[in-house]
């Protein structure tokens, strides 16, 4: 590096001082990051009565009292295994329906390619939270509110947009002479599909698994107007039922809000490689 | 029948078949409640069943005009451009930041602090909302901190009139100064207040310094509330700060993953040609992104329109709904009180509508900058 670099501030990136003022800045946020949910975890360890006395200290006679609590009040035993359900075959079904529908789009001649991927082009801009008014007038015109097939049509439906597009732009990457010469050995499209573009497409497959897990496991707005039915509910809605009667009953309340957090945050220790990668892939404009 | 014609017939079946169950999905949860909500939007439809139920019918635009007029939708249309600017200001700026240090190795460990920087996407809306709400309410850790300036802060004076510790003697002129310390809280806490905190004071003896401290502490120290809060142009302070906190770690990522498909030989020459960092910045880093930053601006447009659990969990659109967003607003007028569905389906058109001026902005801005990132 040349000396008149030194004195600019250009010239100052990478050097000591640059480096440490990187690394205090980093620390900083990844504190505020954090700390919050920190704070959240520590108190839910602690009596509603000691939290109002004490915030920020560590709890005295740490109880797990809250999560027992929390777990019979919220019903989570009756919400989990429904987030489950609808986090699994959503996903699934997001992933079967878009596979499908972009080996057609990639790999089959079609003049009707071009307005229908398209339309699903659309789609991705086209934020659904903007319809749920008509969604929930639609379900029950079609007699579905509060069952589970709504909740999985709405989530499917939701995904497909950015599901289509990143199976289609996947497979076209695929070579067309595997589907050609498959074709020529007498093969059927499905043949084909499910023994050539699905083993490949695994990468694909796995960035919308990793989108769809967390957005569908978190997913509050929809839900929210699907199901009414404490059987039905996901688990945001039950923490969300800790927001209105049970409001001051902070212990409580803390500890619901881990047991909301903890499963997503698991997922994200043991694929965070993944979800990077998932997420700079699917933050896509259409 | 020839070969060819056989093998067309089969690749149209093939096709239809595979992309039909997407279609009729798609144009189930998008297509018809767009269609129904035109339908809806100038009509007189008032709730209960569909077919069969009342007779509804046209009733022209009104609906439109009414939104148009609402000094509510313009407040909650502002508060939507208070997240796309906190987003295209704060979060895509930062983010870029973080991901440029992580980029050129100004820190160690890269995955580790985009690891840390990404938690907060990966958390459930509602516990994120309920978990500021606490934050920032009264009773939360910020009241906490406040409470305790507040009181330390009050002590000082107090010791100031009652003089140093180990004794103090009860005069008029103290108790007037007291009150005057106190302000309203002293008419608050008595009826007849200079003689009354008289009396309670002689109750003390002089040695109990410092029970009188604590005791005059609690009678009149202000207390912290975030009333601040009920300002309009306030109140979206912290619903920003939490989107903030929220998302710029998902920017972060789009960004550095975008920095990492620049060839980094191209920096290293350039580099040793005598590039300085701000002009590796300038000519190599900058316009290889210019793609994704469009595209992080848009997404920005796009959140900003999805955004409703966090709002709906941290204020519910209040105090007196002025932080409403166009997501709330439209809830609340089909949910709250006396439901108005053709007004909150005219609602939902309008915001389709401005999905779609995103769509063409993208699509110009597409042609401009070239490819997709």
């Amino acid at each position: 590096m040349s000396e008149e670099h030194k004195t600019t501030f250009w010239g100052a990136v990478g050097g000591k001082a640059a480096k440490s003022l990187a690394y205090a800045v980093m620390a900083l946020f990844s504190v505020m990051t954090l700390y919050p949910i920190f704070w959240l975890a520590m108190n839910s360890f602690k009596t509603t009565r000691e939290f109002q006395v004490s915030q920020l200290g560590f709890p005295v006679a740490p109880t797990l009292a809250n999560y027992k609590g929390a777990w019979e009040f919220g019903e989570f035993a009756k919400l989990f295994p429904n987030s489950l359900i609808y986090t699994a075959l959503s996903t699934l079904g997001i992933i079967f329906f878009s596979l499908l529908a972009g080996f057609a789009f990639a790999k089959i001649r079609s003049k009707a390619t071009a307005p229908l991927y398209g339309s699903f082009i659309i789609g991705i801009l086209l934020t659904i939270q903007t319809l749920m008014i008509p969604l929930f007038l639609e379900v029950n015109i079609l007699g579905i509110y509060n069952t589970r097939l709504a909740v999985l049509l709405v989530y499917i439906g939701a995904g497909l947009p950015t599901g289509i597009y990143l199976a289609t732009e996947f497979i076209k990457g695929i070579p067309s002479a595997l589907v050609e010469s498959a074709r020529i050995d007498g093969a059927g499209y499905w043949r084909i599909f499910l023994a050539i573009i699905t083993p490949m497409a695994v990468p694909v497959a796995t960035t919308l698994a990793i989108l769809n897990i967390t957005g569908i496991w978190n997913e509050f707005a929809l839900i929210n107007i699907l199901v009414s039915r404490t059987e039905l509910k996901s688990l945001p809605l039950g923490i969300f039922k800790f927001s209105g009667s049970l409001s001051t009953d902070y212990g409580k309340q803390f500890a619901a809000l881990v047991i909301g957090m903890v499963p997503m945050l698991a997922f994200y220790v043991v694929f965070r490689k993944q979800i990077t990668k998932g997420v700079a892939a699917g933050a896509i404009k259409g | 029948m020839s070969r060819m014609k056989r093998i067309d017939r089969e690749e149209g079946r093939a096709y239809a078949l595979m992309v039909l169950p997407a279609l009729v999905i798609y144009a189930l949860v998008m297509a018809f409640p767009i269609i129904l909500s035109v339908i809806l939007s100038v009509s007189n439809y008032s709730g209960g069943k569909m077919f069969g139920g009342e007779r509804w019918g046209f009733a022209g635009f009104s609906q439109y005009a009414r939104v148009l007029a609402d000094p509510f939708f313009w407040n909650a249309l502002r508060n939507n451009v208070y997240i796309v600017l906190v987003s295209v200001f704060g979060q895509l700026p930062l983010g870029f930041i973080f991901a440029y240090v992580i980029y050129r190795k100004l820190v160690k460990w890269p995955g580790f602090w985009q690891g840390v920087l990404y938690v907060p996407n990966i958390i459930s809306i509602i516990v994120v909302g309920l978990l500021w709400q606490t934050i920032f309410s009264p009773n939360g850790p910020i009241g906490e901190v406040m409470n305790g300036i507040y009181r330390n802060d009050f002590q000082l004076k107090l010791q100031l009139i009652l003089g140093p510790a180990g004794g103090f003697a009860v005069d008029d002129g103290m108790v007037a100064r007291l009150l005057e310390l106190a302000g309203s809280a002293g008419a608050d806490q008595f009826t007849d207040a200079p003689a009354e905190l008289k009396s309670l004071l002689l109750s003390y003896g002089p040695g109990q310094y410092g029970q009188v401290m604590d005791a005059l502490t609690n009678l009149f120290v202000q207390k912290w509330s975030p009333g601040f809060l009920n300002q309009p142009g306030v109140a979206m302070l912290p619903i920003l700060f939490v989107i903030l906190w929220m998302y710029t770690g998902m920017y972060l990522i789009l960004f550095l993953a975008n920095m990492q498909k620049i060839d980094s030989q191209v920096i290293e020459s350039a580099r040793i040609d005598g590039a300085h960092e701000g002009q590796v910045m300038r000519f190599i880093i900058l316009p290889s992104l210019s793609g994704t930053i469009v595209n992080a601006a848009i997404l920005a447009i796009a959140g900003s329109l999805s955004t409703f659990a966090l709002i709906f969990a941290m204020t519910g659109g209040g105090p007196g709904r002025i932080t409403e967003i166009l997501s709330i607003y439209m809830y609340n007028n089909a949910f709250l009180g006396r439901p108005n569905f053709p007004l909150a389906n005219a609602i939902a058109l309008i915001m389709v509508f401005i999905s779609f001026l995103l769509i063409l902005l993208t699509k110009a801005l597409e042609k401009r900058y070239g490819g997709k990132e």
